[in-house]
């Protein structure tokens, strides 16, 4: 079943080979985008679709660049490294970071500002692939040699969650469990982690900033407040459960429209596109993502000749996924409140920025099938 | 387990654990998580058609939705117009010219305060609160910086607007009393509802929420004081509504026009009063207080309800200051009060021609003489007359004329307290007649009866002394003194005042009175011609004021000035009665040092000074009444005597029962058809 692919050797016939289902994808959502922040500026022809659609548009002319000259073999010399780096930036976000909107997130190098906790979603993912890469099969299941890839997830996860960014936190968790899962643990350790995670949740609820806690009892439904945490959800659900099938119209939601729905044009533009487009556009986006999903999915499934590029490709379409369900299940009550963006679609460059680094890393990955790295502690 | 692929040579020489193929390990695993993923998406797309099904069956988010964004926003509804008699607008609603900013729209909201300050000549410091003000305000609303602005200020706020940004200079529904201190006691005035109001209708099952949800809106007024409050019903009309679609903030983003319903203007009332009588009235008392009514003796029909001093009922309507109230509340001259109907009084000497009438029925014969030394001593006490030196031998025509105290006293004791009050009620006194303002006082007529309920005392013969003078416990209103003076001059007809000439639920009066049973035209004769003496006479108390009128009947009926009259014109004259009512008690001592002149007297302790009186004494069709407060007859210019000669002159002039008056339906027709 494995087809010997002959690696591409011009730049004109390296792009013609790039995947281009994934682009067409990743070009529809973010079309969706813009049609969502003209819907969100009342049909002006305003700043907000032109930024989104133009970010994109140089968002992808790098990542076709970056794919096309970077290949494997980049990306796993840079992992521990970009992985380092990311961790001593949230070490500097927890000393130095800026306090924005109640939150340390923020470090700031001269003109530009960052987001460390952005660059670890990448970086976690190529670091676990490197390590998966880099020992001997045998040891993926035991339980020393998990505790390594254990570590780099906990640490970050950790630091993130006390910037505090709960939603930022789980997606690093998820994705460098999922990478975990794929590398080979050992079902016993996951049975036993299984457990220790609901006990462990039970003590981290007890450590929850206050806002983070009230969202999570609104959630469980522990607690009853609709002007408060609850506000939104339920405003959200509002927006949902009156769209019918085919929804209210595009520009023509009377939640969004109306400003009813908090946070339209970031993280609940999901439940915009529901209520101007109904149930049929809310599962046609949750299809294209799918679709994205599946591809990135078999990009790592047919790279078989490098592990860590196969690991890197499924790590970015975790990471997709994370993003996806975390945010679609909260607008519609099935998750709490984290402040999770729907990628490529939600207003903002921050979530935008790390997917398409992510789809540079399987596209290259596609594009350079048999590279093989070194497989060094280092390089 | 297969070969390993080049991936397997990472295996170490040496190493006991097991082989495993990490690539099928991986496909086998990322099938796992596609399951998962393609269960979450399931569970993800189930709960949204859960939402939708659920909205289906109870269209809970639908309603919700609905909520949202629909507001219903009241339309406060044209206020009915309230007329003179002859149709002059004395209440309507108008439009008033206001300057207001739209926060969100100004760039600097302090700073183009300061510069329509600088246009309407306004300071600094009102500025500066303004700025205050407006900050606890929706910044997307127009919030008002300045109401009731003239025609002039309007345009040059107008003019600057392009300079002004945030600024709106708009016209708004306000009510607006034209005539201002003229009508405000018969009127009264709008204001916004009170806490208690909204609490009232909260209280009240029939009106409920709804009732306290319209009164609170900003644009409601309601009637506070005068027939604006007792009228309320009639002249408030039913609001509308406008369905508005709202934003989160509440700002109104558009309107479902098939939603809308049209407000219903309020029904107009066409008033018995006629507009320029008035003015005249409250004119002649400057800065006095007192009261004063204008009667038509047929009718009953109130030409003239003056109450003095005045205040400004616009100065109600868009929130009064509290300095302003207080000043208005504490004056001692008590200006928020409606004297004519709410006043009540010692008649005084206006009370002889009941007294006089009722010593008649007793059996006191026409030529009854009564001697007066100047006092009349009884139970071993003095009772004075006015006059110090008496009046000598004097019958009752005389008695009225010169306000004989002596000649009453004696009269009293023959006509005896139960017969007077009896008089009394018969011509109205210890009525409440419901001229439809609020707070109108029924007045107190003593008899030993009512001595006995009320202060547990026997009654004294010196208490009917004190009854034949109209002192003691007897407590009148102004609108009973016309009244009774009206009966006495229309030949003894129950007529009832009243202050409404057309309205929903307002029917015509009788036209004409019933005679009241029981009251001999003989002796009503003889205490019209007392009366005609008292202003017509010489050593008459009021001959002055009968000089006032200085009118003429031309033969064809017509009344014109003296001085234009032609030959064969007769003269048109009043008949009337004085009175003097003291507000405190003279004690023996102070009488023994010579009783001081009220003109010496602090204000408040003056005699209340009274005049009644009805005429043309030709062909009587008009009786006025009026209370000079603390007056004591020490002016020559304003005195209650002249006050109500110049204004019966003015009556008689106009004669304004000879008019036609205007038709409610007639002044309402220009509202046919109309909009709001």
């Amino acid at each position: 079943m494995s087809i010997a692919v002959q690696a591409p050797r011009t730049i004109a016939e390296k792009v013609a080979r790039l995947n281009w289902g994934v682009i067409t994808l990743l070009c529809a959502l973010a079309f969706i985008g813009v049609l969502m922040h003209f819907s969100v500026s009342s049909g002006v022809w305003d700043e907000m679709p032109l930024t989104h659609g133009m970010r994109f548009a140089a968002l992808l002319l790098i990542m076709i660049i970056a794919a096309v000259f970077l290949d494997t073999r980049f990306w796993q010399t840079i992992a521990y490294p970009l992985y380092l780096v990311s961790f001593l930036a949230l070490v500097a976000v927890e000393v130095i970071g800026q306090t924005r909107m109640g939150a340390t997130r923020w470090l700031s190098l001269g003109p530009i500002s960052l987001q460390p906790s952005e660059l670890m979603k990448v970086a976690v993912v190529l670091a676990i692939a490197r390590y998966y890469q880099q020992i001997d099969p045998r040891k993926t299941g035991t339980l020393l040699w998990s505790l390594p890839p254990l570590a780099m997830i906990a640490l970050p996860a950790a630091l993130v969650m006390k910037q505090p960014d709960l939603g930022t936190a789980m997606l690093i968790a998820i994705t460098g469990l999922a990478l975990m899962f794929l590398g080979g643990l050992a079902w016993r350790i996951i049975a036993v982690g299984a457990a220790g995670a609901v006990g462990g949740a039970l003590m981290m609820y007890k450590h929850l900033h206050g806002y983070q806690k009230a969202r999570v009892d609104t959630f469980l439904g522990l607690q009853d407040d609709p002007l408060g945490a609850g506000y939104h959800v339920l405003q959200s659900k509002i927006a949902v459960g009156s769209a019918g099938l085919f929804g209210r119209g595009w520009m023509h939601g009377s939640q969004a429209q109306l400003d009813f729905l908090p946070e339209k044009h970031t993280d609940f533009i999901f439940t915009m596109i529901v209520e101007e487009f109904g149930l049929v556009g809310g599962l046609f986006v949750l299809v294209l993502y799918g679709a994205l999903m599946a591809l990135a999915l078999r990009i790592a499934l047919r790279s078989r000749a490098s592990r860590f590029g196969r690991l890197a490709a499924a790590g970015v379409a975790a990471m997709l996924a994370s993003y996806v369900f975390i945010n679609t299940a909260m607008v519609i009550g099935l998750a709490p409140v984290v402040g999770i963006p729907l990628p490529m679609i939600s207003f903002g460059g921050t979530a935008m920025t790390t997917l398409m680094a992510g789809f540079a890393i399987v596209l290259s990955v596609d594009l350079h099938p048999s590279q093989q790295g070194a497989r060094g502690l280092l390089l | 387990m297969k070969t390993p692929k080049p991936l397997g040579r990472s295996k170490r020489v040496g190493s006991t654990l097991p082989k495993r193929d990490v690539n099928e390990i991986f496909t086998r695993r990322a099938a796992l998580l596609s399951l998962a993923g393609a269960g979450v998406m399931g569970a993800i797309g189930v709960r949204m058609f859960q939402l939708q099904a659920t909205d289906w069956v109870s269209r809970q988010y639908t309603e919700a939705a609905d909520e949202n964004r629909f507001d219903t926003r009241i339309i406060a509804p044209p206020r009915g117009v309230i007329y003179d008699r002859f149709g002059t607008v004395l209440a309507q609603t108008s439009k008033d010219y206001q300057v207001a900013i739209i926060q969100e729209h100004a760039e600097d909201v302090a700073g183009v305060i300061r510069k329509v300050a600088e246009i309407l000549g306004m300071d600094e410091e009102w500025a500066r609160r303004a700025a205050i003000h407006v900050r606890e305000r929706p910044r997307y609303e127009p919030a008002q910086l300045k109401a009731g602005l003239t025609w002039e200020e309007f345009n040059a706020v107008n003019v600057r607007l392009p300079e002004l940004r945030g600024i709106v200079a708009e016209s708004a529904d306000v009510r607006a009393y034209p005539y201002d201190i003229v009508f405000a006691h018969p009127i009264g005035y709008v204001q916004k509802p009170s806490q208690r109001d909204i609490d009232a209708a909260l209280r009240d099952p029939e009106q409920g929420e709804a009732r306290a949800v319209y009164l609170r809106n900003p644009d409601v007024r309601v009637g506070k004081a005068g027939l604006e409050a007792s009228l309320e019903d009639k002249l408030h009309g039913e609001a509308g509504w406008r369905k508005v679609i709202v934003n989160a903030f509440g700002r109104e983003m558009g309107e479902d026009e098939h939603e809308r319903r049209d407000p219903v203007r309020g029904s107009g009332a066409v008033l018995t009063l006629d507009a320029d009588l008035q003015r005249i009235a409250m004119e002649n008392f400057g800065e006095e207080s007192g009261a004063c009514i204008v009667m038509d003796i047929y009718t009953g029909d109130i030409l003239v309800m003056a109450s003095a001093p005045g205040f400004d009922p616009n100065h109600f309507v868009n929130g009064i200051s509290q300095a302003e109230f207080a000043t208005l509340n504490n004056d001692e001259k008590k200006p928020l009060f409606n004297k004519a109907v709410t006043g009540a009084y010692a008649p005084g000497s206006t009370f002889k021609l009941t007294v006089g009438l009722a010593a008649r029925e007793a059996g006191v014969e026409a030529d009854w003489h009564v001697g007066c030394p100047g006092y009349f001593s009884y139970g071993g006490r003095d009772f004075h007359c006015w006059k110090k030196g008496g009046h000598g031998s004097i019958d009752m025509h005389r008695a009225i004329q010169q306000s004989c105290d002596v000649y009453f006293y004696n009269a009293a004791l023959r006509a005896g307290p139960e017969r007077i009050a009896a008089v009394a009620r018969q011509l109205g006194f210890g009525t409440a007649f419901d001229v439809t303002v609020p707070n109108i006082e029924d007045g107190v007529v003593p008899d030993p009866a009512w001595m006995q309920r009320v202060r547990h005392q026997p009654w004294t013969g010196g208490l009917t002394l004190n009854y034949g003078i109209g002192q003691g416990d007897l407590q009148v209103t102004p609108l009973q003194l016309v009244t009774m003076v009206a009966r006495l001059g229309n030949g003894g007809r129950a007529v009832t005042p009243r202050l409404v000439r057309e309205a929903p639920g307002f029917g015509q009066p009788p036209a004409q009175p019933p005679v009241i049973s029981g009251i001999s035209q003989e002796y009503l004769d003889a205490v019209r011609q007392g009366m005609f003496a008292v202003c017509n006479e010489g050593g008459g108390t009021a001959t002055r004021a009968g000089s006032l009128i200085n009118l003429k009947r031309r033969p064809d009926g017509v009344i014109v000035e003296a001085a234009e009259a032609p030959a064969g014109s007769t003269p048109v004259q009043i008949a009337g009665k004085t009175g003097t009512a003291q507000v405190r008690v003279i004690t023996a001592a102070e009488r023994a040092r010579g009783v001081i002149g009220n003109a010496q007297l602090p204000w408040k302790l003056r005699d209340n000074a009274l005049f009644v009186c009805f005429g043309p004494w030709d062909n009587p069709r008009y009786a006025c009444a009026v209370v000079h407060e603390h007056g004591g007859h020490v002016s020559t210019v304003v005195d209650a005597p002249l006050i109500a000669a110049a204004v019966m002159r003015e009556t008689f002039k106009r004669d304004p029962s000879r008019r036609q008056a205007a038709s409610l339906a007639q002044l309402e027709a220009r509202f046919q058809g109309e909009t709001a």
